[in-house]
């Protein structure tokens, strides 16, 4: 049995305003969440971020936080108490139309009910114009087990953005 | 075959002082090793420094350099020491409550006995907090000065026990 298991792909074949895995199993040790995506948004200079929920919750307990290197300009920040978290950043039309920024989305013990407040650690790419990479991490202040995680941006996600959820096993 | 198999899985039943991996073989390429883990070290301490080593070796043959972003991004750096300590850190006990650390450490070709072993990982100490310190992410690489082949790894808090929940998760990579 593979220990590395894709539980869901989506693959929009139009724009689409948001992106949702359902009834994600208990039975993996980690989750990873593979993107590949960019924006429709032509207002975002620097690159469209990308919004994440989990289980439907849109109250205040997110926290993020962030290290990034945008051209010659690094930068690192904070936001408490906010309403989504976001694990990156992607391409938006202003950019080459072929553009689509890559992320990957770790989230360990998404499972441990009770005992672990859900951590998120990401890190990002978009170059071809923006040239930002960064390294993000986050917090949903709860400790229930996560089963539903919705993906928005700033404004829709384009035609032929890609989102790969992986269990990851620990037997 | 399989790309990824699961030599070790640890969650602590109770507080320990470190944990370290079962015997790990000599039959796969890399080593990808996942940690979500939370210091004892309590009071106004948000995060724990962490020594990881190999083999049980507790000489001073470890150099590690990380960078961190908190409020702003630096870098920082070890070397002669006697263990890893700036490739990770994790929460300690004065951070938010039921947060725990999380890091993943990519150790490639860690059986050959050719050359000595670098590590490289990602980390994340999180918290629901915007003040500077009380949360912190980076990256970092490590460099231990040995041709042996890695059999076991320890992970060691340098102030502090490990909580329990804390897991480990070590997985032997194949290449095809």
């Amino acid at each position: 049995m593979a220990v590395i298991e894709a539980i869901a792909t989506t693959y929009l074949e139009a724009d689409a305003a948001s992106v949702t895995f359902s009834s994600i199993p208990a039975t993996y040790e980690h989750l990873q969440l593979r993107i590949n995506a960019r924006s429709v948004d032509t207002t975002q200079t620097t690159g469209a971020f990308i919004y994440l929920r989990f289980n439907g919750v849109s109250s205040a307990v997110y926290s993020r936080h962030f290290m990034t290197g945008y051209g010659t300009a690094e930068a690192g920040g904070g936001t408490a108490a906010d309403s989504y978290i976001k694990p990156g950043v992607v391409n938006t039309a202003l950019d080459d139309a072929a553009a689509y920024s890559g992320l990957v989305v770790d989230i360990l013990d998404y499972a441990e009910d009770g005992n672990k407040n859900t951590t998120v650690m990401s890190h990002f790419g978009s170059g071809l114009g923006y040239n930002i990479v960064g390294l993000f991490s986050s917090m949903w202040d709860s400790t229930d087990d996560v089963t539903q995680i919705a993906l928005t941006t700033y404004d829709d996600f384009a035609r032929g953005s890609e989102f790969t959820l992986y269990g990851l096993k620990s037997s | 075959m399989a790309a990824f198999t699961v030599i070790d899985h640890t969650e602590l039943g109770a507080a320990a002082a470190t944990w370290t991996s079962a015997t790990i073989p000599s039959s796969y390429d890399h080593l990808y090793l996942t940690i979500s883990a939370r210091g004892a070290l309590a009071g106004t301490n948000w995060y724990e420094y962490v020594d990881v080593q190999f083999n049980g070796d507790t000489g001073t043959n470890y150099s590690s350099t990380g960078l961190r972003g908190q409020a702003s991004a630096g870098a920082w750096q070890t070397s002669g020491v006697d263990g890893l300590d700036r490739v990770l850190l994790i929460n300690a006990d004065g951070s938010t409550a039921s947060t725990f650390g999380n890091a993943s450490i990519w150790i490639p070709n860690y059986a050959n006995t050719a050359n000595f072993k670098q590590v490289v990982a990602r980390f994340a100490t999180e918290g629901d907090t915007a003040s500077n310190g009380e949360w912190i992410l980076g990256i970092g690489a490590g460099l231990w000065s040995s041709t042996a082949a890695i059999t076991s790894i320890t992970i060691d808090p340098q102030n502090g026990d490990l909580m329990q929940y804390s897991t480990f998760t070590l997985y032997g990579v194949t290449g095809a």
